[in-house]
């Protein structure tokens, strides 16, 4: 307590010598009086709950360095008009083709593409997060952190009915705050609101000169990729895991990415998903007479996104297990029927408990009646509505005997540790399919 | 939800409310609801260790403290009414949302309860997806316990009335608190902390209490954020954020806006590991300054003497910086 007392008139004045932020000093924590690292470590610590120590953690800033605003208004750069804008997305499994498309041919700007992400990616996504936020927030902000590094003018984030929603606004904030600079395609803005508010907020970010007509013909042939690409992941998640061949499988959908990777018209898409599932088709496999099938259900990013779950996928079907994921963008963005997903989980849920609740607890039954051997649930750790999510779970469970495992991920979550315990949950399956025939 | 329903609750004659969670700001409208509908409203008594021991060992571990204490509440009342109210809140419109918790809290305890045979009687608000408004959810939930379309509207006009009335006296309180403050001069003036915390923080006696009572012993003003004119609140907020999905997290946020000239220091309070806290706290942390901020965690296991030292040593910060001790810059 003294030595706060003695370090406080000396992080108000450092406070005020770099810019402001509880990241550099602007805040401190009381049991240490470090910086906010101190507090993250006594964090994760605690999440188990069975720590006794209290987070608490003082911010100092006493002189009023800014109005009291998320992200500060500021005058909009001068921009030639002519001059084409590079626009960067976050990483979201293989859906970065679609996002080059839309790019390209729907704002008519230059993507910027992302290298596959690193340690360094998260890292850096940590560091400048609250500990507490949800994994993908960080996932994401190392994202637009390197997109940044690489030289983008715009960066793109979605909506969503969680955390999600707040994600565009607060990394906009933390990246000003670091000194970047750049604007944020946030869609969040415009939520609720009619087509022409989309339109609009893409021309004053990104293009004022794209074409509208041109625009919705490549919106379309967008959404018409979604469907190619999660068509094929559905086929290569059903068989690989029977490959006669190793690595057949990943390689002839890596092409089949770069092929898609090229398109620029709906009738490239259509001629590059022809070509991608006939080699799909082709290749050999040996299917067991009782194959595992296991289902993947969770949360939006960590269920299906390869970088934030560890190549949960990639692991069982090296395992030799048939896999199946209703959650991606088809499902979940172009055709959710959200009211009738529910109504085939009537027994077990009233509500929509949340953004991927009703298809989390809907593929989940479904797997269990159409026999799957076991279902693996994926969440970024302390994600509410899937948290909420577990209690349904564990009755159907309960109630048709199909096995559930639940993982949750965090950005310390350990390759080894998920390798454990998916070798566990496979020889658990494997034994119980041995034992009923 | 598509057909409606009617009379399907109107056998039940006593109606167990949790006092948890949304009970703290709406609480006196669901009992105003019920009573004028004829019915027994049996409450969950005050929270304790016990409730949130029960509530813990009945959640999934990484839910917060407050969710688990919600469900020590409602297993407490199985058995001693005829059916638990628990509301699904989606949201009051785009950016006026709830923590999806509270959408998803019918199904989380008639799932948690099933072996306990719990019967939830329940009623949607949502405006974004259902154009389900408080008013058209309680209309309806007044049918489906047998009332008729105009006993429905009465005894919503009574409880929402006193709802508002509530609210409204709070928050008058609190404008006469800080003028009275405001009033007194130099060393007699007590130190006016604004307490930013969710209603079931803030006005738990045992969640909150830990965090209210050391303020109040050493002399402190206490100035509830939750208490301030919330349609003012709500509409400051806006110039905080745009996006900001959570309407109570706006309200805290535009109170302390609205507030920050008249006090001289903020407590931050949040339940671990609470969803929406956990961006908002980076924001306000970040980003409104002038006052120093006090930002506590508490969980089930965090023993209150170690709350006392970090308030205490806090208030001295802030009564040295009420006698000029800080230079400014």
């Amino acid at each position: 307590m003294a030595s706060m007392d003695d370090d406080g008139p000396d992080r108000a004045a450092s406070a005020s010598n770099g810019p402001s932020g509880i990241f550099d000093g602007a805040a401190t924590s009381v049991e240490s009086g470090r910086g906010i690292g101190a507090i993250d470590e006594s964090l994760i610590g605690h999440a188990d709950g069975s720590d006794d120590t209290l987070r608490a953690r003082i911010a100092l800033q006493l002189e009023r360095k800014r109005p009291p605003r998320l992200v500060l208004p500021r005058p909009r750069p001068k921009r030639d008009r002519h001059a084409r804008t590079r626009v960067a997305f976050l990483r979201y499994s293989y859906y970065d083709i679609v996002f080059k498309f839309f790019v390209e041919q729907v704002l008519d700007a230059d993507y910027l593409p992302l290298p596959e992400p690193t340690k360094r990616t998260v890292e850096l996504g940590s560091r400048n997060s609250s500990d507490s936020v949800c994994a993908p927030f960080k996932h994401i902000l190392g994202d637009y952190l390197e997109a940044l590094e690489l030289g983008a003018d715009v960066l793109v984030q979605f909506a969503g009915p969680c955390r999600l929603g707040y994600y565009g606004e607060l990394q906009e904030s933390i990246l000003r705050d670091l000194g970047y600079e750049f604007e944020m395609l946030n869609f969040a803005t415009v939520t609720g609101k009619p087509l022409t508010d989309y339109i609009e907020v893409c021309k004053k970010k990104v293009n004022p000169n794209l074409s509208v007509p041109h625009g919705v013909r490549g919106m379309l042939a967008a959404f018409k990729m979604i469907e190619c690409l999660d068509e094929a992941q559905d086929f290569y998640l059903a068989h690989a895991g029977f490959e006669a061949e190793r690595g057949s499988f990943a390689s002839t959908l890596a092409s089949y990415h770069a092929d898609m990777r090229a398109a620029a018209s709906d009738r490239d898409i259509a001629d590059a998903h022809k070509r991608g599932m006939e080699a799909l088709r082709e290749l050999p496999v040996r299917m067991p007479a009782r194959p595992l099938r296991v289902g993947v259900v969770g949360e939006y990013f960590t269920a299906a996104d390869p970088h934030s779950n560890l190549g949960l996928e990639r692991k069982l079907l090296d395992m030799g297990v048939g896999v199946h994921r209703m959650l991606n963008m088809t499902n979940r963005n172009l055709r959710y029927h959200e009211k009738n997903l529910r109504a085939s989980i009537a027994d077990y849920v009233r509500y929509d408990m949340g953004p991927t609740s009703s298809m989390t607890i809907a593929a989940a039954l479904k797997y269990a009646q159409e026999g799957f051997d076991g279902i693996v649930h994926l969440k970024s750790s302390g994600c509410t509505p899937e948290v909420d999510c577990i209690p349904v779970l564990q009755q159907v469970s309960r109630d048709t005997g199909v096995p559930i495992l639940y993982l949750s991920y965090d950005s310390q979550t350990s390759d080894t540790g998920l390798d454990t315990r998916l070798e566990a949950f496979y020889d658990m399956l494997a034994m119980k399919k041995e034992r009923a025939r | 939800m598509g057909i409606l329903k009617q009379n399907d609750y109107a056998d039940v004659r006593s109606v167990g409310i949790p006092r948890a969670l949304l009970y703290h700001r709406y609480g006196t409208l669901w009992e105003a609801f019920f009573r004028e509908l004829g019915r027994e409203v049996v409450l969950s008594r005050e929270t304790d260790r016990a409730l949130v021991d029960a509530g813990g060992a009945l959640s999934v571990d990484e839910c917060c403290l407050a969710s688990k204490a919600y469900l020590g509440h409602a297993a407490s009342l199985v058995g001693a009414c005829d059916a638990l109210f628990v509301p699904s809140m989606g949201n009051l419109g785009h950016h006026l949302g709830f923590c999806t918790k509270f959408q998803a809290l019918p199904d989380l305890v008639a799932n948690t309860l099933r072996d306990r045979n719990v019967r939830v009687a329940s009623c949607l608000v949502d405006v974004t997806e259902e154009h389900a408004s408080m008013r058209d959810a309680f209309l309806e939930l007044a049918l489906r316990f047998g009332a008729s379309p105009r006993e429905a509207k009465r005894a919503w006009k009574t409880a929402s009335h006193e709802q508002e009335r509530a609210d409204r006296a709070a928050a008058g309180a609190q404008e006469r608190l800080v003028a009275s403050l405001a009033s007194m001069q130099g060393e007699d003036r007590p130190l006016a902390i604004l307490l930013v915390a969710h209603p079931y923080l803030a006005h738990d006696p045992y969640l909150g209490g830990s965090v209210t009572d050391p303020l109040e012993r050493m002399g402190a003003t206490v100035v509830f954020a939750d208490e301030a004119d919330r349609e003012r609140a709500l509409k400051a907020s806006f110039d905080f954020s745009a996006t900001m999905p959570w309407i109570v997290n706006r309200e805290l946020i535009g109170a302390i806006l609205l507030l920050h000239e008249r006090i001289d220091g903020i407590v931050l309070v949040s339940a671990f590991p609470c969803g929406p806290d956990s961006m908002t706290d980076d924001a306000i942390m970040r980003c409104i300054q002038g006052k120093p901020i006090l930002n506590l965690t508490i969980d089930a296991q965090s023993g209150t003497a170690g709350l006392e030292t970090r308030i205490e040593s806090f208030v001295d910060i802030l009564r040295y910086q009420k006698k000029g001790g800080y230079v400014h810059g």
